[in-house]
């Protein structure tokens, strides 16, 4: 039999879970090695960002503390690293006949690291560490995936959802000076500006690769190119965007799924986009409306993929003719979480 | 550095240091209450442990089964909670010959059962030679009318058989219950042999034990048997409820041995009466379903209408004899604890055969006379709700206070038909690593028998272990663990 669309969706969602947790324990790393933690308020950027403030605001107030607990321990936060490594091993579980099993016990044992994250781990001290912990167990779930999972349709999904979210991510890194209340790249003071772009570097883990090619001149249009355009390396859009298209062409070529065309059709609008951000001049300067444009595309994408290959796993109706509680999808980002209707006694 | 090593060795203690079975039936050691010769070289290796050193071995292979999801769920009001099923690395050993006895005796069983639900739903000619009471069958609640003259393939309704056996203070053989419904714990069986082949191969060193690991691939096999005629490659899946089962990891074992799909409800679909399951290039026909899902829970069309767990029009499929189900619906009736009571007459009137395995001496409360024996004799008995499963509401006479003894009465007196009871079994015991050492604990044995054209009984089965001194109850649910279980081969 072929793939089952529900485990094609785990395996997309499970992806994009590890995907979202490591990158989000990136960005709270850079932040707390390198962002000052006297400024109370210098950690709400990380809320416009991420377009959680009224969120936030009706629940805490603003501080240092609560933002990062917001972020890493939070279980009613559904972006909450907590919440991504949860949900990614609820998809896991859905996926244990499918994936190896020694996926299912790395992430298992990841797991309970994460649930065992108390206040003081992530107090100022230990707050790098911790996410660089979490940053490698991401990262070591996907080389299992990469050392173990076999080739087949359902690898192209993990592919797709792993590229989709790190596509996504890398736009929005790219958008925290934005979010930090500053829209023009020119900084005041030259060398803040240096300091500034060089913690984006190392937090898509650039900061080497970018240095040995570009002679150490971080300036902001360089830095953006890099990570918007740069084909080789695996964490800018661009390489994602090829990798996303190569695994549709995949699931079309190879696997002849003949379903996808709406797929490749919005695949290609990303391409193209990123073809004419190459020309662009002015790239630099116009980066949020570009950020904007990069995610509202990619959710267009998740959406023709689930069309196209998942949502027929989801009867329109139950017995009683409503419909059936699935994934609840927000606007901005999206989340797929496993019903939890089918508990039985 | 030498005086430490031998320090150590002066003051390690053997792990069978204190065994003592004491009247009841040994399982290592047999009626001679030694160790015989087939099981000698074990019973040395046990000896010559150190007691911190297996038990350190042991704490670990139990978190390799944690890690690995080796797990049942356990639901609080809050939270779901995955725990092992406690193991033990002593294993239970089966002589050939002890096995041969159970193994012909469980299929007999099998057997009969399937020429029963047969029968009842078709001729009911059992009800009419008057071997069993009308209202017992038909009025019961797991009897599913659905099912009247629906002719199936190989003529099985129980495809996946687990048989509850215990052994007495004799050391023979009875039948505590059947299952025939959706038995689980297979998975534990081949788990915990692979735990003991990775973790303890020493113990099994000089012993010939039959292997547990082609379970899947026989199970696979039978269920290719009984897909519906005309099919020649038919697509076998496994229907589970879904990760907040508690059984969720052995649904997805068995997926995994039988190399088929899991799928949910909400993955297949009927339509003209078909089955199809929902892949990502479309529809693909399912023909035969080993499902994890009660008869309640598995068509909203024709029983629970509120079920999500389901496939709307599953039986309908089922009646056109385009998909085939295992267990077919409306097994309860033949592993109904009060049907149990007259499965050695159903065996002797369908088959013409003695019990090959007897079962505990059971009075039927509905009947007047099994009632007053029942009441008159409380104390010594074991009295168990009929519609109760894993261990619920049963009352154990002999450990029972006064106060609880006249409650049973008032509950037995109000309902009698709700109860059955049993002659207390002193249950054999096998040596089971607590913190001072191997001690006594009772143990029972359900054997899995797969059923297609004919029936095959994988080599030993589950035994589970009451891990609480003196307690009798085995239930996972309720406290008890399990041990790898050999059956040696007839050159040991």
């Amino acid at each position: 039999m072929r793939l089952l669309s529900r485990n094609a969706e785990a395996l997309f969602w499970l992806a994009r879970y590890l995907e979202r947790g490591a990158s989000l324990a990136r960005v709270i790393e850079m932040q707390s090695s390198f962002g000052g933690h006297d400024r109370e308020t210098g950690w709400s950027w990380l809320l416009t960002l991420h377009s959680d403030e009224a969120r936030f605001k009706e629940r805490f107030e603003v501080s240092a503390i609560n933002i990062v607990a917001f972020y890493v321990t939070d279980q009613a936060n559904p972006a909450s690293i907590r919440s991504s490594i949860h949900w990614a091993r609820e998809n896991a579980r859905a996926l244990r006949p499918f994936i190896p099993l020694e996926m299912w016990a790395q992430l298992n044992s990841f797991h309970q690291l994460v649930e065992k994250i108390s206040a003081d781990d992530i107090s100022p001290s230990r707050l790098p560490r911790v996410c660089a912990e979490i940053r490698a167990g991401c990262l070591a779930q996907i080389g299992v995936a990469e050392g173990t999972l076999y080739r087949d349709e359902g690898y192209q999904f993990f592919k797709l959802g792993q590229m989709i979210e790190r596509a996504d991510q890398t736009s929005r890194l790219l958008d925290v000076k934005f979010a930090q209340g500053t829209t023009s790249t020119q900084a005041a003071d030259p060398a803040d500006d240096f300091v500034f772009w060089s913690t984006i570097l190392r937090t898509a883990a650039a900061y080497q690769v970018f240095h040995r090619l570009e002679q150490n001149s971080a300036t902001p249009e360089r830095v953006a190119r890099f990570l918007v355009l740069n084909p080789n390396h695996p964490r800018s859009i661009g390489f994602c965007v090829r990798e996303i298209c190569e695994a549709l062409q995949i699931l079309r070529g190879t696997f002849r799924l003949s379903t996808g065309n709406a797929c490749l059709e919005a695949s290609d609008v990303l391409t193209d986009g990123l073809l004419r951000a190459s020309s662009d001049q002015v790239l630099p300067h116009r980066l949020h409306e570009f950020n904007d444009w990069v995610q509202r595309a990619l959710i267009k994408l998740t959406a023709e993929i689930g069309t196209a290959f998942f949502r027929m796993s989801m009867p329109s109706t139950d017995s009683t003719g409503s419909p059936q509680p699935n994934a609840s999808r927000k606007a901005k980002r999206s989340t797929k979480t496993q019903s939890q209707s089918q508990k039985q006694s | 550095m030498a005086t430490i090593a031998a320090l150590k060795h002066s003051t390690a203690v053997s792990a069978l240091d204190g065994y003592f079975p004491g009247d009841f039936y040994c399982e290592l050691l047999g009626p001679d209450k030694q160790p015989g010769r087939q099981i000698a070289p074990l019973w040395h290796t046990l000896e010559t442990s150190d007691l911190a050193q297996l038990r350190q071995r042991a704490a670990d292979a139990e978190r390799e089964l944690f890690n690995l999801g080796i797990t049942f769920t356990v639901y609080t009001d809050k939270d779901a909670i995955d725990r092992i099923l406690p193991f033990d690395v002593i294993p239970r050993v089966l002589t050939a010959d002890a096995w041969a006895q159970i193994e012909a005796g469980v299929k007999q069983r099998v057997q009969a059962l399937n020429l029963f639900l047969h029968d009842i739903y078709h001729k009911r000619q059992i009800i009419k030679d008057g071997i069993i009471p009308a209202d017992l069958v038909l009025g019961n609640t797991c009897y599913r009318p659905e099912m009247v003259d629906l002719d199936l393939p190989c003529g099985t309704y129980i495809h996946i058989n687990g048989t509850d056996i215990v052994r007495d203070r004799q050391g023979s053989f009875l039948v505590l219950e059947d299952n025939g419904r959706s038995p689980s714990g297979v998975s534990y069986v081949i788990e915990n042999r692979h735990l003991m082949q990775r973790a303890f191969p020493d113990l099994m060193q000089g012993l010939k034990v039959r292997p547990v690991s082609d379970y899947g691939k026989r199970l696979l096999g039978k269920l290719r048997e009984v897909a519906p005629a005309g099919v020649d490659n038919p697509c076998v899946v496994l229907l589970s409820p879904g990760i907040y089962n508690s059984a969720y990891f052995e649904h997805v074992f068995l997926a995994r041995e039988m190399g088929v799909p899991l799928v949910e409800g909400r993955d297949l679909v009927v339509e003209d009466d078909r089955v199809y399951a929902h892949t990502i290039d479309g529809l693909e026909p399912v023909h035969v379903i080993y499902r994890r899902v009660n008869d309640d829970f598995l068509d909203p069309e024709a029983f629970n209408p509120t079920s999500m767990l389901g496939v709307r029009g599953l039986l309908r499929a089922a009646r056109a004899g385009h998909v085939t189900l295992a267990n077919a619906i409306g097994t309860g009736v033949a592993d109904d604890k009060a049907v149990y009571a007259y499965v050695p007459r159903i065996i002797r009137y369908y088959l013409s055969e003695k019990p090959i395995l007897a079962n505990v001496e059971t009075h039927i409360c509905r009947e007047p006379e099994g009632l007053a024996y029942t009441l008159a004799n409380l104390e010594r008995l074991v009295l168990k709700p009929v519609g109760e499963s894993g261990g619920y509401g049963i009352v154990i006479g002999p450990k029972s206070s006064k106060a609880e003894l006249e409650e049973a009465a008032t509950k037995l007196k109000a309902n009698p038909a709700n109860f059955i009871s049993q002659t207390m079994i002193d249950l054999s015991v096998a040596p089971t690593l607590i913190e001072g050492g191997a001690r006594p604990r009772h143990v029972d044995l359900r054997p899995y028998a797969i059923t297609g054209k004919d029936t095959w009984v994988l080599p030993g089965g589950l035994t589970r272990v009451a891990l609480k001194e003196g307690s009798l109850i085995v239930n996972s649910s309720q406290g008890g663990g399990t041990k790898d279980t050999w059956v040696l081969t007839d050159e040991t």
